[in-house]
């Protein structure tokens, strides 16, 4: 018996472990890297109406890729050695980005694995502006055990060729682009950890609604906290309904509208009306959130999938800018032109 | 006694008219008792409380001057009849243009009485000239109908609800049209780095009446559909005042030294759409004006599914 059969054997308590262990972790850094505060300092801020205060901007800072990379296969866990060895990498990126070194990019899944072919002009949309945190955790997925996307089989293959076709076309059309190059969104399942590229999310509380206004996009939510049902009218980013169980706000979200005959650049982001979340947001200090996701969608996964992600906060003063993606779209027409000028030429050279 | 009973029954009427009109006065505009002014409820933090979802009721987004109905926004002049005698006119008849023919009586303009006060706006000589020039080429022009963001205050009276979502310090505004958020800062912010389209908002307590100083916008959004326009250099004082549980009379105050010779202000009722659970929904346009805006720049136009020449 191999070493991932015992893994699977354990899924559902190894996830636990994890989601604790990353609760553990976050708590114990600071966000400036500082010795970590006095164990009791900090107690859960409320709103003047009770609730636990989650006010402020927010964003993914961490290391960890969203799947398990092949050559930690087996590991949930890396060592402190390589832990240490990370932070030294991360440090010495920080120093050529203030130096202004391109191609120090990281993109969405890693450095090794960003999806962004020529990282060079790419960088930076991916500037961190701070070195990015390094944890044990190697994958944010916790469940299944062996940090892998569930994908049917149909998924994988559309998936495949998602990945195959980004930033490589080919473009016909104004259809033939990812959303996000359309402009339209990249998801909401990944609104909170996008990371450095339009990734903060800001969150703003008032009686009966928490809203989290997403920069990339304008993306938003909207999410009524007042004991109301799912209503019935399918949207991109869903139904979403919170809840509190203790200071965890519970959101569930469905009646997502089919855009599965869109281009994605991720398609585990893809909205289908299969899809179903659940999300669990703890804030666990004064600059940490615990943050849990767990996705289902039977068009897509063959099971549910639960990632836990550590999202920190930042200073007061952060403002979410101005996302105004559509309306400076010269991207569009511009690679349709190309793209135009590509088939001229081709026709036009001997065969 | 006849004489006498008919100009009883006149006298009556007239007083059931009286009585009618004051009722019917005192209903609009949003009531206020004359001697003390409405005070709003407070928030938990202590604030007056606006929260909740608002739209305005009126015909401003299609001009905010006053207007007549009319065929269509785009219209077109029927070309001349000639060389029959009898059915030459003297001025051609407007039609509604070619794109928009199709659309019939939805595609009409509702009259309205405009929400300028004076209903004057103080365009400089060379702006009332493009403003005449951007209603001549509303179909290419008018930022709406490329899904971009409408700007302030043209949000705020486009036919879309909008939600006040009052936080601790910061105050949103969720607009449907879009998906546009802005953000009130209610503490001290620094300047945008760049121009924008929804502007930079500062907002204060003024008694009952929220303030909102809005700058750093670009030139690209107008005021209506009826070309009226204006350039970077615009500033707009917002006034949103509780005037019962369910109005707000919403008040905003413009200035651009490029484009105007004085401030001006437009003012209207903004009404609270209490249908229980309420929301504002999506409104993501994009996708719904990509094919007029590129369906004709790639190999294939989808919505012919041929060749692009």
């Amino acid at each position: 018996m191999s070493y991932r059969h015992i893994v699977a054997a354990g899924t559902l308590a190894a996830a636990s472990v994890i989601a604790a262990f990353a609760l553990g972790s976050a708590a114990a850094q600071d966000s400036e890297g500082g010795p970590a505060p006095e164990a009791g300092a900090w107690s859960q801020s409320r709103t003047a109406w009770g609730d636990p205060d989650f006010q402020g901007v927010w964003r993914y800072e961490a290391d960890i890729p969203l799947e398990r990379p092949s050559q930690l296969e087996g590991r949930e866990l890396l060592t402190d050695e390589e832990v240490a060895q990370r932070e030294e990498i991360e440090a010495d990126q920080q120093a050529k980005r203030l130096e202004g070194f391109e191609g120090g990019a990281v993109g969405r899944l890693s450095i090794a694995e960003s999806p962004i072919r020529g990282n060079e002009y790419n960088s930076f949309w991916q500037d961190h502006g701070r070195p990015r945190q390094v944890y044990k955790q190697t994958s944010l997925i916790v469940d299944p055990r062996d940090g892998q996307i569930p994908y049917t089989p149909d998924a994988r293959k559309a998936a495949a060729r998602s990945t195959a076709r980004y930033g490589v076309g080919p473009f016909e059309s104004y259809l033939d682009p990812d959303t996000g190059e359309r402009c339209l969104t990249d998801g909401v399942t990944a609104m909170m950890w996008q990371g450095p590229n339009g990734g903060h999310n800001q969150f703003v509380q008032s009686p009966g609604f928490v809203t989290i206004l997403h920069e990339e996009f304008r993306d938003r939510r909207v999410i009524p906290v007042d004991g109301r049902a799912h209503g019935n009218i399918r949207q991109w980013f869903g139904d979403a309904v919170g809840h509190w169980e203790g200071d965890t706000l519970v959101v569930d979200t469905t009646n997502f509208l089919d855009r599965t005959n869109y281009e994605w650049a991720s398609i585990w982001t893809r909205p289908s009306e299969t899809l179903h979340l659940v999300e669990r947001f703890t804030r666990i200090s004064a600059d940490m959130m615990d943050y849990q996701i767990t996705i289902e969608d039977p068009t897509t996964f063959s099971g549910a999938w639960t990632a836990v992600i550590p999202i920190s906060r930042l200073a007061d003063d952060t403002q979410i800018y101005e996302y105004a993606c559509h309306e400076g779209n010269y991207a569009m027409p511009n690679l349709l032109s190309g793209a135009r000028a590509d088939a001229a030429k081709k026709s036009a050279s001997p065969r | 006694m006849r004489t006498g009973s008919r100009s009883a029954k006149i006298v009556t009427a007239v007083a059931a008219a009286v009585v009618i009109a004051v009722v019917w006065s005192g209903c609009a505009p949003p009531p206020a008792a004359p001697t003390e002014p409405y005070r709003a409820p407070r928030t938990a933090g202590g604030a007056p409380d606006l929260n909740g979802i608002w739209q305005s009721l009126n015909t401003a987004n299609y001009d905010i001057q006053a207007h007549a109905a009319r065929p269509a926004l785009a219209l077109a002049p029927a070309p001349p009849r000639t060389g029959a005698p009898g059915l030459d006119r003297a001025t051609p008849i407007a039609l509604p243009a070619p794109q928009v023919r199709a659309l019939g009586a939805v595609g009409g303009v509702p009259a309205g009485e405009g929400v300028v006060e004076g209903d004057e706006i103080p365009y400089l000589p060379a702006a009332a000239a493009i403003k005449k020039e951007n209603a001549e080429h509303w179909l290419e022009r008018d930022p709406e109908i490329k899904c971009f963001m409408p700007g302030v205050p043209r949000a705020t009276y486009m036919p879309y609800p909008f939600q006040i979502l009052q936080g601790t310090d910061t105050i949103l505004m969720v607009y449907e049209f879009a998906g546009t958020t802005r953000t009130i800062h209610m503490n001290d912010v620094v300047d945008s780095p760049s121009e924008t389209w929804m502007g930079l908002s500062r907002g204060h307590w003024d008694g009952d009446t929220l303030v909102v100083d809005v700058t750093d916008f670009n030139d690209q959004t107008w005021f209506d559909r009826a070309g009226n326009f204006h350039s970077n250099a615009l500033h707009v004082v917002e006034r949103y005042t509780p005037v019962s549980p369910h109005h707000l009379m919403y008040e905003a105050t413009i200035e651009d030294p490029n484009v105007f010779s004085r401030p001006w202000t437009i003012s209207m009722p903004l009404y609270r759409r209490f249908e229980e659970d309420k929301q504002i929904l999506e409104y993501k346009c994009v996708e719904f004006v990509e094919e007029a805006m590129y369906g004709h720049l790639g190999l294939i136009d989808p919505g012919t599914g041929q060749a692009n020449k």
